[in-house]
């Protein structure tokens, strides 16, 4: 059997589709868990790329997340277009969000997405532009050494 | 006695290999093969959805046959509380009871009452213990392997205790060694079930820990017997006594009755295979965190539901409905504790859930990469047709089995007739 490097795929994200909103997260969790990372790492991935994808189907007009595994990191390149956000650090903090009521009544919008993706982590990288789009990259290493959580629990707050 | 490796069986002199069992499965767990299904232990939840849609009758469950009971001195029956639900609000507990026992058994204990019992420490347990992440009901048995083989991380959160039908069977046999005298090897207690997921985790417990069951029958099975032995036991009620729960503890034989019972407002019952696959992906995923307990049971409509019951579900239960309502709520736990002897550490598992995850496409990443990119260059060859006729549910289970090295691209019929193979 041949030892690849990279696995590479892409998927798409509406703005505004709640109904499949969510399923390019799952797929991810699927090709992660098939990929041999332990359960922690899965988890952390799924978390992060799910708050990532939610933020397009909330704020944007459409856009995608593009998934990269290699042995030692998984990426997950998160682009949009879209309206954009204009001050990165405020969006950043605990709780701060400018979901309306309807998107809060769904169970989203409590302001934790962000800091979430943050938290579950190795690197993240965001930058926006207003009226153009947003862009989070998600960088989770797969050593062993250096995973954060000792069990399976994520490292999240609600 | 003999016990089985699984749950259920597939009889070749039936099975005609229509695939129906193979696209119906939730677990992807059966390939039909030389014109037989097939099941994978290994990915196999016990939910019995091939058992409910074989045309043939070729899935057979492996119950306790009645030569097995009998090896047993002393014979205890443990009826789920689906049972109760079966005959109707004018079929008191006490009735089906006392109709266990003309049907040959020592004793009929009534598990619903196990299972208010534990599920009174639950509550102070999942109070104390909270932080932030839901606890997962530990009662249905399928549920607990579908999280072992497809949701791994989340098995820390089952909640770590024992089913209430353990903690009844051990029970049971202590009570009986230390009245009668009887060592406990003699002592079968037999569960009467809806469902395969019991048995099958009698034989393959979740836990290193030994199941306390000897044995389940189906209600299917004993239905029959049961309207006969019915009839006598309501024209002379007089086994009171054997009934001992109240309306809570029967409501654990349809979904919401855990989380009826619990009484504690953070809580979601959900039942049914594709919906409990569905909340454990988005639980996966960090929703929920609001949640404090989830109930999930694998049948539509919790243990009534269940592939063995005989009653349609919704009758079943409004009897249940009845029956809560007739028996009220349940008694203080510190009674119940005091009355029975019990201690909380006999609720409690002593050794932890671990994962049973379905093996990735190669132990090491680098190998399962290059097996996933093989997989999507066999899928894109494949005809996208879904047939089955190859006998995988699917184009893309068959892709997954031929890099596992389980089936060959031939298996297509598609390929096979265009001779397009490589
Ligand atoms: N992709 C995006 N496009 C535009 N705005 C965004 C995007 N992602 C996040 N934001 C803004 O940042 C805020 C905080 O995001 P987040 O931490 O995910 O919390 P929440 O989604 O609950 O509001 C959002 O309310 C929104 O104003
Ligand atoms: S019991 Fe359920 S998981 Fe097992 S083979 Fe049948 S349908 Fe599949
Ligand atoms: S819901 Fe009840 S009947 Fe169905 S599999 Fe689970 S325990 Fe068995
Ligand atoms: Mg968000």
């Amino acid at each position: 059997m041949i030892a690849e490097t990279v696995f590479n795929q892409g998927f798409e994200v509406e703005g505004g589709d709640f109904v499949r909103g969510g399923e390019a997260s799952c797929r991810i969790l699927e090709i992660l868990k098939e990929l041999a990372f332990p359960p922690s790492i899965v988890r952390r991935a799924g978390i992060a790329a799910y708050e990532a994808e939610m933020n397009i189907v909330m704020y944007a007009d459409d856009g995608g997340l593009e998934l990269t595994v290699t042995p030692d990191r998984i990426v997950i390149v998160v682009a949009d277009r879209g309206q954009g956000i204009p001050d990165i650090e405020l969006a950043m903090r605990d709780g701060y969000s400018t979901a309306t009521d309807e998107i809060r009544e769904m169970g989203f919008g409590a302001g934790m997405g962000l800091p979430n993706i943050k938290k579950n982590s190795d690197e993240m990288k965001i930058s926006s532009t207003l009226g153009e789009g947003t862009r989070v990259e998600i960088v989770i290493k797969a050593n062993h050494g250096e995973v954060r959580c000792e069990d399976s629990r994520p490292c999240a707050e609600s | 006695m003999r016990i089985p490796d699984h749950a259920l069986r597939v009889d070749p002199a039936r099975c005609t290999g229509c695939v129906e069992c193979t696209r119906a499965c939730p677990a992807k767990a059966i390939r039909v093969r030389d014109n037989v299904a097939q099941v994978l232990p290994e990915r196999c939840i016990d939910c019995g959805e091939c058992y409910r849609v074989c045309p043939q009758r070729a899935i057979v469950p492996v119950t306790t046959t009645h030569t097995d009971v009998s090896t047993f001195k002393y014979k205890v029956a443990l009826p789920s509380p689906a049972l109760y639900s079966q005959f109707g609000p004018s079929t008191l507990p006490e009735d089906v009871l006392q109709a266990l026992l003309s049907l040959g058994f020592d004793l009929a204990y009534d598990k619903a009452y196990a299972c208010e019992l534990v599920f009174a420490d639950v509550k102070s347990y999942i109070e104390e213990n909270y932080a932030g992440e839901p606890f997962i009901s530990p009662v249905c048995p399928a549920v607990t392997r579908l999280i072992q083989l497809m949701f791994p991380a989340l098995t820390g959160q089952i909640l770590p205790f024992r089913p209430p039908r353990e903690v009844a069977a051990k029970a049971i046999k202590a009570d009986v060694t230390g009245r009668l005298n009887i060592p406990e090897d003699e002592i079968g207690v037999i569960h009467i079930t809806p469902c395969l997921a019991k048995l099958a985790a009698m034989i393959n417990p979740p836990t290193a820990e030994r199941s306390s069951l000897d044995g389940a029958v189906g209600i299917s099975e004993v239905y029959g017997s049961m309207l006969v032995a019915l009839k006598q036991a309501k024209s002379d009620r007089k086994a009171r006594s054997m009934h001992h729960s109240s309306g809570a503890g029967i409501g654990f034989g349809r979904a919401g009755g855990e989380v009826a019972d619990l009484g504690i407002e953070e809580t979601l019952a959900v039942s049914g295979v594709m919906d409990t696959i569905k909340i454990l992906k988005d639980l996966e995923r960090g929703k929920l965190r609001h949640i404090k307990y989830l109930e999930c049971q694998i049948c539509p409509g919790g243990c009534i539901g269940g592939p063995l019951t005989v009653q349609n579900r919704f009758i079943a239960s409004n009897t249940i409905t009845e029956f809560v309502k007739l028996f009220g709520a349940r008694p203080d736990i510190e009674d119940m504790m005091k009355a029975g002897g019990h201690e909380r550490e006999h609720f409690r598992l002593s050794k932890a859930i671990l994962p049973a995850a379905i093996p990735p496409l190669d132990a090491d990443t680098s190998f399962a990469i290059g097996k996933m990119r093989l997989r999507e260059d066999i899928f894109r060859k494949l005809p996208g047709k879904n047939c089955a006729a190859c006998g995988a549910p699917d184009c893309m289970t068959l892709a997954d089995d031929i890099v596992r090295g389980h089936a060959k691209i031939e298996d297509c019929v598609f390929i096979r007739a265009d001779g397009r193979s490589e």
